[in-house]
């Protein structure tokens, strides 16, 4: 009847197949709020990066094979790039949360969460 | 004069005249059967001006007209269900006039008498699980190794939060996946929709699970209150219920819905 | 069939598929194969005049392969080859 999936992954197609019907996304903005809108599409594509980044990070660390030192660099400058994100999130107004923007076929722009 | 065709809102077999009495479709006009094959296709006219291959294909990317005309569908669909068996067609099935209508249901036929024996005597529930990780009680974790070097301290803590995170992510697939085992061992059929998108849903949880089962009338009941207690025994997940629906999901063949 | 309301919460009290209380998307899951998506490309107007159209999907879809690599390969312990690179968005 029905398939038992992999425990671990969701019973459903990934939204990143691309099919389902498309419709186009509009963003009405206005003098006021442009802005800040724009500013949200930007910080969305770094949060990806920096999320990226870590992850990265995060795995060759664990792997073990980086020297104390490259680890320690590492780790600072991302936990300042954290920082500067949050100190950018706050001056406009925005939290994790505005910062995820959907992008149909290809799934929600961070993981859930 | 507007140039009309046919818009074929489902197929049915046997439908008593006042399965379509006094039902108006798109636009408000009027439904009626169109019989063919031992079958019937429930259907009224549409204009080309609005449903032309261009012009439909115009009208499916404005939100507002694809929700008129999806409830005004729907409107028809529910209302034949309620009085008969139907094969729910998707949107806009839409033929120049009532002989390639009828000549449609001549070839499909079998296709046709096979869907309308899969749904007869049941009803199509849907059920969408979300997990609001927020919500999740956060998990006993032992700190991570102190250090007195910040980037390394850094690194070490996002690196068991990220464990975590996984964790429970994994934990709240399980749960889900059970969910879905339960409710499939009631249902006659289930089948899966994407998740949704939270622009158009409006939902901002993570979506695991958006299916669509099929249940035998007699076991509607016990379907209702499997997911009322599923609902209750698993606090991390959140559980939405509707239906009765007609079978819109299960018209299509199994290969043609794992195709989509 | 028993369609009794009652002040119990969503799941038990299932959103009936009848009238304007139906969910659109739930809706449109049904009728149209594969559900609905938003286009991953913005088009951004400002009283009612549209000024710029970004392509987001162009940009992102040569980031997220590598992302989804890397989760992939976080789940299987093998190492990963490069890191993030800009490409062409023109695929």
């Amino acid at each position: 009847m029905s398939e038992r999936g992999d425990a671990y992954r969701p019973r459903h197609a990934a939204p990143q197949d691309g099919r389902g019907h498309r419709l186009p996304h509009r963003m009405e903005t206005d003098s006021e709020q442009v802005q800040r809108d724009l500013v949200r599409l930007v910080l969305t594509v770094v949060e990806l990066v920096r999320q990226l980044m870590e992850r990265q990070a995060l795995r060759r660390v664990d792997a073990g094979d980086l020297p104390d030192d490259k680890v320690e660099e590492l780790g600072l400058a991302l936990m300042r790039l954290e920082e500067a994100m949050e100190e950018l999130r706050e001056r406009f107004g925005l939290d994790a949360r505005d910062l995820n923007l959907d992008l149909g076929p290809l799934g929600p722009l961070l993981p859930p969460e | 004069m507007d140039e009309t065709a046919i818009y074929v809102y489902g197929i049915g077999r046997d439908l008593p005249a006042e399965a379509v009495a006094g039902v108006r479709g798109v636009a408000g006009a009027p439904v009626r059967a169109l019989e063919a094959e031992g079958l019937t296709a429930v259907v009224s006219p549409v204009s080309l001006a609005e449903f032309g291959e261009d012009a439909l294909r115009r009208n499916l990317e404005h939100l507002d007209w694809l929700e008129a005309t999806a409830r005004a569908h729907h409107a028809v669909v529910d209302a034949v269900a309620e009085r008969g068996v139907i094969v729910p067609l998707g949107l806009a099935t839409v033929y120049r006039n009532e002989d390639r209508a009828r000549a449609a249901l001549r070839e499909r036929r079998e296709e046709f008498a096979r869907a309308l024996a899969r749904i007869t005597g049941r009803t199509e529930w849907g059920v969408k699980i979300y997990a609001d990780l927020a919500e999740t009680a956060p998990r006993e974790r032992k700190p991570a190794p102190a250090d007195a070097r910040p980037g390394t301290a850094y690194l070490r803590r996002r690196s068991a939060q990220r464990h975590d995170e996984e964790e429970t992510r994994r934990e709240i697939l399980t749960l889900a996946g059970d969910v879905d085992d339960e409710l499939c061992a009631i249902a006659a059929t289930r089948r899966l929709h994407r998740p949704q998108d939270p622009q158009l849903s409006g939902e901002r949880g993570w979506m695991i699970l958006n299916a669509a089962y099929l249940v035998d009338d007699e076991r509607a009941e016990d379907f209702r209150t499997a997911v009322a207690r599923l609902a209750g025994t698993r606090p991390e997940l959140r559980l939405q219920l509707t239906g009765p629906w007609a079978p819109y999901s299960f018209a299509a063949e199994e290969e043609a819905w794992t195709e989509r | 069939m028993d369609r009794a309301l009652s002040d119990l919460p969503d799941a038990r009290t299932p959103v009936p598929a009848r009238g304007q209380r139906i969910a659109l998307v739930d809706l449109l899951d049904r009728l149209l194969a594969g559900g609905v998506v938003i286009t991953g490309d913005v088009t951004i107007s400002i009283a009612d005049v549209d000024l710029v159209r970004i392509s987001l999907r162009a940009i992102i879809a040569s980031i997220r392969p590598e992302m989804e690599r890397v989760v992939a390969a976080e789940r299987s312990d093998e190492p990963i080859e490069g890191v993030v690179t800009w490409e062409d968005p023109g695929s």
